[in-house]
């Protein structure tokens, strides 16, 4: 366990950009959203939830996946071989961290997914701790200890005045014996203290509500007549899926001029309608209600029942936060039958 | 070192064939002499033309017949449109093979009811070969097929003289819309199953049409008391990764790309209603 | 409860009881003290959840598009921003005006939610209520009362037309006009155009280089009313679906220019984008060229005008002439 003064911060990103490309929540103008690190801009280490979660850095909104030349001969070019440059982010929250852990269990089944295999190899997590949750926070609904980031290679708890680091990863202690120079021995004290901070952490939380036996609940809900209501506001915009830090659907498109092009990903949304719609005219999903729907079973029941009972949620909040509308997965917990308690 | 799985090979088209106004045979091969993939009957692939886009596509010939791939394709977009333009010699990408096939170990040694209609005769069609090409592995194979007009049938070789050629097996046709140089059935394919009405006792049936046929091909075989353990289809969706990952072609918890396309009624009545 | 709330009611209760519509749109509470969303009450007794406080901002009109396909008459209540979208689709001919009962909100502002956090601790609030000129902020610890004009949302500090400009009842007295917003309507755009030009362009850059094409700016704007949208067309494909710089300038300055003498300012784009970008000074910014080159034009005032840009008048500046 080591420890830094957090008017030292500045001394610590400077060592940690010689290591890597180093990303840390900074705010521009209005919105506060990881940032490559640049010597004189203040991070923000208060605002919990980051515009966009760093599921970004792993699986980026447009990513070429294959180059080509297409005149005389047709030559594909592998692109995912070249992702993964060396990176370090910083401040990341537990439940950011944790929504990676889902990732994985998509882009890291089989047949994995290359270049999400290497950004994930590449890529050195220093987690932050929170204090005190926000009022939309509800992590701790998915068993996430908003003191602890288990899936982090360092995490750094603020204990104040100094940031607490302790490695939680091979890759993690490697790095710390690389701050050697700007890190100082944590004491018995610290470790207490870092203790008392995880503890209250978790004490705060304005949102309790339970998703014990949901996915359950919800294998007889498809045709449930609660869809009709809940449908009708939703915009159909693509804010939910795309501020959420597990929604990982993709579309391929292609980008090309004169005899050569790129295959390109790019994030999509269940919330559009020509998600579904095929070639010929069908759509399986021909209205919002189907859409919207899709998204919450596909959290909720779908995702469990394809991955050991895991939600697809970790309660981050952005989407009760964001959503225009104000039509977000909490609400679907609280009325399809997860407990409540607390407000 | 592990491979990108959205990479396709590089292979080349070296036959195209019109089947109908509106739908052509593509035949594929490695650009390089090999095979491309070994597959079962059922499975499908993404066929990339380049600039235009990738499409999902089932493999229309069978296993049996080694060294190539077949696709039979209608044109109704974008990319189905640009294909329809390429040339024997045109170099596409091919990534494969896809979704679970049909069960041809569970068919085996059972009679076979083939219902199909329109373009939807070609993941039927690898799976027909495959059992004709078997031939003492399979009991009597019918093959009820359906398309708008005498001019939309599809693979007009195989229905009209190469199947009803092979013993203890019945090609029944028809057609939407009557015309002069058609004297077979005309008629809907559900009407027509129900006319000659096959009776269930050890068969199986396989079919595969359009969202609105099969619809009502499931009533009629369930009317006649086929057990929806023996009723097989196959599902179609849009697709974009062929690999259970865009997330978009997922029926209730399972996704067509790789748990289908190929279900039994038995299966499809566990699933939500969504397709 | 406020009265405002319980008039809200009453009119929707009346007008569902007695057949007058079959559908209303208000606002309800959700979970926090700062949401209110749109409801859609469909009978007398489920007027009840009615409430009109400092967060009923959502403007309900674009749900009439979709309404009225299965009703015959919606009621709809509006603010002097909402009415206005009314305006904009009855002169895009989307809507009948008999096909609507419109209940008429005349409106001081609506608070910013950021703005009370910023003075409140977001975790003790509870509750946040209009009174009168106030704001009453209940807290886990007590209750505090602070001048409403202080927490307005920037959209309000900025309007022209607080009460609503086509209405069938209006539920209470007219506001006044706040003072100073001819000027304050304009200011950021000023500011903004007193960059260079290539700061400009930085500065524009970095803003749309936050946007994420979720197309909420597009989807709850009521002059983007379109039966299918261009951007959404797949063949051929206008807009790439790559978060590509110049493929997001594409898209939002020519929805900026579509929307041209036809948005009504109420500032729900710039209010709802996640990324907050603001894109009302792109839209004012072309609501001062639309006045300097046509003459002061306000959309969305009167449903039988002549909008400048779907208007040809011989004295208008020429255009396609000049090489």
């Amino acid at each position: 366990m080591k420890k830094i003064a957090k008017t030292k911060l500045q001394e610590l990103w400077r060592c940690l950009s010689a290591e890597g490309a180093l990303y840390l929540p900074v705010r521009s103008d209005s919105v506060v959203d990881f940032a490559l690190w640049q010597e004189d801009v203040p991070a923000d280490l208060e605002t919990l939830n980051t515009f966009l979660p760093p599921k970004k850095f792993y699986y980026p909104q447009t990513e070429t996946v294959l180059k080509y030349e297409f005149g005389e001969n047709l030559q594909l070019l592998d692109a995912s071989s070249q992702a993964g440059e060396k990176t370090i982010l910083f401040g990341v929250r537990p439940c950011d961290t944790a929504a990676l852990s889902l990732m994985d269990k998509v882009y890291l089944s089989e047949p994995v997914d290359e270049a999400y295999r290497r950004r994930r190899e590449n890529t050195v997590i220093i987690a932050l701790g929170c204090r005190e949750p926000e009022e939309t926070c509800f992590c701790q609904t998915f068993d996430i200890d908003p003191g602890k980031a288990p899936g982090a290679d360092l995490l750094a708890i603020d204990t104040g005045t100094e940031l607490v680091v302790t490695a939680q990863s091979l890759k993690g202690e490697e790095l710390l014996v690389a701050l050697n120079g700007v890190l100082q021995e944590a004491t018995s004290g610290d470790e207490i203290r870092v203790k008392d901070v995880q503890e209250q952490a978790g004490e705060g939380y304005l949102t309790r509500v339970s998703v014990h036996g949901l996915a359950e609940k919800l294998d007889t809900c498809f045709a449930s007549p609660y869809w009709d209501r809940l449908y009708r506001r939703c915009i159909a915009c693509g804010t939910c899926t795309y501020l959420c830090p597990t929604c990982h659907c993709f579309d391929l498109q292609e980008y090309a001029a004169g005899h050569s092009g790129e295959r390109v990903r790019c994030w999509d949304a269940c919330m559009f309608t020509d998600f579904t719609q095929m070639a010929g005219g069908h759509n399986p999903r021909p209205t919002q209600k189907e859409r919207v729907r899709q998204r919450f079973m596909h959290k909720l029941n779908y995702f469990p029942r394809q991955h050991g009972g895991e939600y697809a949620c970790v309660g981050c909040g952005r989407c009760v936060r964001q959503c225009p509308v104000n039509l977000d997965i909490l609400e679907v917990i609280r009325e399809m039958g997860g407990a409540v308690d607390g407000q | 070192m592990a491979s990108n799985p959205l990479l396709p090979q590089v292979a080349v088209v070296t036959d195209v064939r019109r089947e109908t106004p509106d739908v052509k045979t593509f035949r594929v091969e490695a650009a390089d002499g090999r095979e491309l993939f070994a597959y079962r009957p059922g499975q499908c692939a993404m066929v990339s033309l380049f600039p235009v886009g990738e499409a999902l596509f089932s493999i229309t010939s069978s296993p049996t017949r080694i060294g190539f791939l077949e696709f039979s394709i209608k044109e109704t977009g974008v990319l189905t449109r640009a294909l329809h333009e390429i040339e024997a010699g045109t170099e596409i990408g091919v990534r494969g093979p896809y979704g679970n096939g049909f069960p041809v170990d569970f068919l085996r040694g059972k009679d076979l009811l083939f219902i199909g209609g329109g373009i939807a005769l070609a993941p039927l069609r690898s799976l027909i070969n495959y059992c004709l090409d078997n031939r003492d592995d399979y009991g009597r194979v019918d093959i009820i097929y359906g398309a708008r007009s005498s001019r939309d049938l599809v693979q007009r070789e195989e229905l009209l003289v190469n199947w009803p050629r092979i013993r203890n097996t019945g090609v029944h046709l028809t057609v939407d819309v009557r015309s002069d140089d058609w004297d077979g059935n005309v008629g809907f394919v559900p009407a027509f199953l129900e006319q000659l009405n096959p009776a269930p006792e050890g068969k199986v049936t396989v079919t595969c049409g359009p969202p609105i046929m099969i619809k009502f091909v499931l009533q009629s075989l369930a009317k006649m008391g086929y057990q929806p353990e023996d009723v097989i289809t196959t599902l179609e969706m849009k697709m974009k990764c062929g690999i259970g990952k865009c997330g978009r072609c997922n029926i209730g918890d399972k996704y067509v790309c790789k748990s289908g396309p190929v279900f039994t009624l038995a299966e499809l009545q566990q699933l939500p209603n969504e397709y | 409860m406020s009265t405002a709330s319980e008039k809200l009611r009453a009119s929707a209760a009346e007008a569902l009881a007695c057949g007058r519509v079959s559908l209303v749109l208000g606002w309800r509470k959700k979970d926090f003290w700062w949401q209110s969303p749109v409801a859609f009450v469909e009978a007398a007794a489920e007027a009840e959840q009615l409430s009109f406080d400092p967060f009923s901002v959502y403007n309900p009109v674009k749900y009439l598009l979709e309404a009225t396909e299965c009703h015959e008459k919606v009621g709809v209540f509006v603010k002097g921003c909402d009415s206005r979208g009314i305006n904009r689709l009855l002169q895009d001919k989307r809507l009948e005006r008999e096909q609507v009962l419109i209940f008429g909100l005349p409106c001081s502002g609506k608070a910013d939610p950021a703005k009370i956090r910023a003075v409140f601790p977001a975790q003790k609030i509870r509750e946040v209520a209009q009174e009168g000129e106030e704001l009453l902020v209940r807290l886990t610890d007590g209750q505090e009362r602070v001048a409403a004009a202080d927490f307005l949302l920037e959209k309000c500090l900025t309007c022209r037309h607080p009460n609503p400009v086509v209405f069938d009842e209006l539920l209470w007295e007219p506001v006044p006009v706040r003072a100073g917003v001819d000027v304050s309507r304009f200011a950021r755009v000023n500011s903004v155009a007193q960059k260079e030009i290539l700061e400009r362009y930085t500065y524009w850059a970095r803003q749309f280089d936050r946007c994420i094409r979720c197309f909420a700016c597009r989807n709850t704007c009521p002059a983007c009313n379109c039966r299918s949208c261009i951007f959404d067309q797949a063949e051929p494909r206008w807009l790439g679906k790559a978060s590509d710089l110049a493929d997001t300038m594409n898209y939002q300055i020519i929805r900026a220019f579509h929307v041209a003498g036809r948005c009504f300012e109420c500032g729900e784009c710039e209010r709802i984008c996640p990324a907050g970008i603001p894109l009302q000074e792109m839209n004012r910014r072309l609501i001062m060229d639309i006045d300097k080159y046509f003459g002061p034009y306000e959309a969305g005032l009167d449903a039988g005008d002549s909008p400048p840009l779907g208007t040809y008048r011989g004295e208008d500046p020429a255009g396609f002439d000049e090489s």
